[in-house]
């Protein structure tokens, strides 16, 4: 049996599993502010930039749900691999769904950083 | 593109079970979806100048199985088309494809058409209440034990002896109000399991 500080760490652990889960749509929006990218340079954009790593598998589906939904378009580039790469780019919807999200996520974390300043304080 | 030599077969190999398995989504769609994967395996594997057949094991891995992926484009696209119709028929169909892929699915599809059916049972008792006032509605019939047995009725044919209409008039609000709020909430809860296994699988495990 596990003992109580295990069991809150797991439950610790799967918060911020859901936390990573619930980010992970505006992070693919926010992947592709800057330019368009193909699939495997957004997963590594998430990874470096982010540590939000994804499962390569679960990105692509994602990424067509996107485009079904108007918020980034694609398009096909030659590539000198050899072969041609599909690039995504955020769409009009897509950057105001970008701007809406990151909005939020900004309100939201200046509010939570205020309310959790006393922890941050006692830490140090 | 085909590919070529051994690793080339095993992305082929890899990709066509893939292929059989997008039911349901238009072929234009499914070619840019196997091409994708394709240009993604051969990035992954050549990171170091060459494909190698390591290099695609490892690549294909990190896809997870054809299955696997196959279920998670299906989900996807069942969410999109959900966020522009909430169409049952629409849902319906998708998860009929799902629930061929996944047991999680199949269990999701079988509750969502226990649900849809019996919402429209409701529904269509209302709808037939007018036309046969006097046999259509919600039935209470003496059972064996002394206990009353429930039953909709159409209306179509005789009602048995004895038997009781419920709600009578009622039967026509209250089917529209049981019969829709079923099916809402027959497609939140699907759609919600529907993103709850979308999410399973969004992280790497381990």
């Amino acid at each position: 049996m596990k003992g109580m500080e295990g069991r809150e760490l797991e439950a610790g652990d799967k918060w911020e599993v859901q936390l990573r889960k619930g980010c992970l749509e505006l992070a693919i929006l926010g992947a592709l502010w800057e330019g368009r990218r193909y699939g495997l340079e957004i997963l590594r954009r998430l990874e470096s930039d982010s540590d939000l790593i994804i499962s390569e598998g679960t990105v692509y589906p994602l990424l067509s749900r996107l485009k079904a939904l108007g918020l980034v378009r694609s398009e096909w580039v030659e590539s000198d691999a050899g072969h041609p790469r599909k690039y995504y780019a955020l769409t009009a919807a897509g950057k105001r769904r970008a701007t809406e999200m990151a909005g939020i996520w900004g309100r939201f974390s200046t509010s939570m950083d205020k309310l959790l300043a006393p922890l941050a304080k006692e830490k140090r | 593109m085909t590919s070529t030599g051994e690793p080339g077969q095993r992305i082929d190999a890899y990709l066509g079970r893939l292929r059989g398995m997008l039911r349901g989504i238009r072929d234009e769609e499914v070619r840019e979806i196997v091409e994708e994967l394709r240009s993604h395996i051969l990035d992954k594997a050549s990171t170091s100048g060459e494909v190698t057949a390591a290099g695609v094991d490892a690549a294909l891995a990190g896809l997870g199985s054809p299955e696997e992926l196959a279920s998670q484009y299906m989900t996807d696209n069942l969410l999109a088309r959900a966020e522009i119709s909430r169409s049952p028929v629409q849902i319906l169909k998708s998860l009929f494809r799902w629930g061929s892929l996944s047991l999680g699915g199949f269990f999701v599809l079988l509750a969502s058409v226990l649900g849809y059916f019996i919402g429209a049972v409701f529904i269509l008792v209302a709808v037939l209440k007018p036309f046969h006032p006097h046999t259509a509605g919600l039935w209470s019939f003496p059972g064996g034990s002394g206990e009353h047995e429930l039953s909709f009725r159409l209306g179509f044919g005789n009602v048995p002896a004895g038997g009781k209409d419920v709600l009578g008039w009622w039967i026509v609000p209250i089917g529209w109000m049981a019969g829709g709020g079923l099916v809402m909430l027959t497609t939140s809860i699907a759609l919600w399991f529907v993103r709850q296994y979308r999410r399973s699988l969004a992280l790497p495990r381990g």
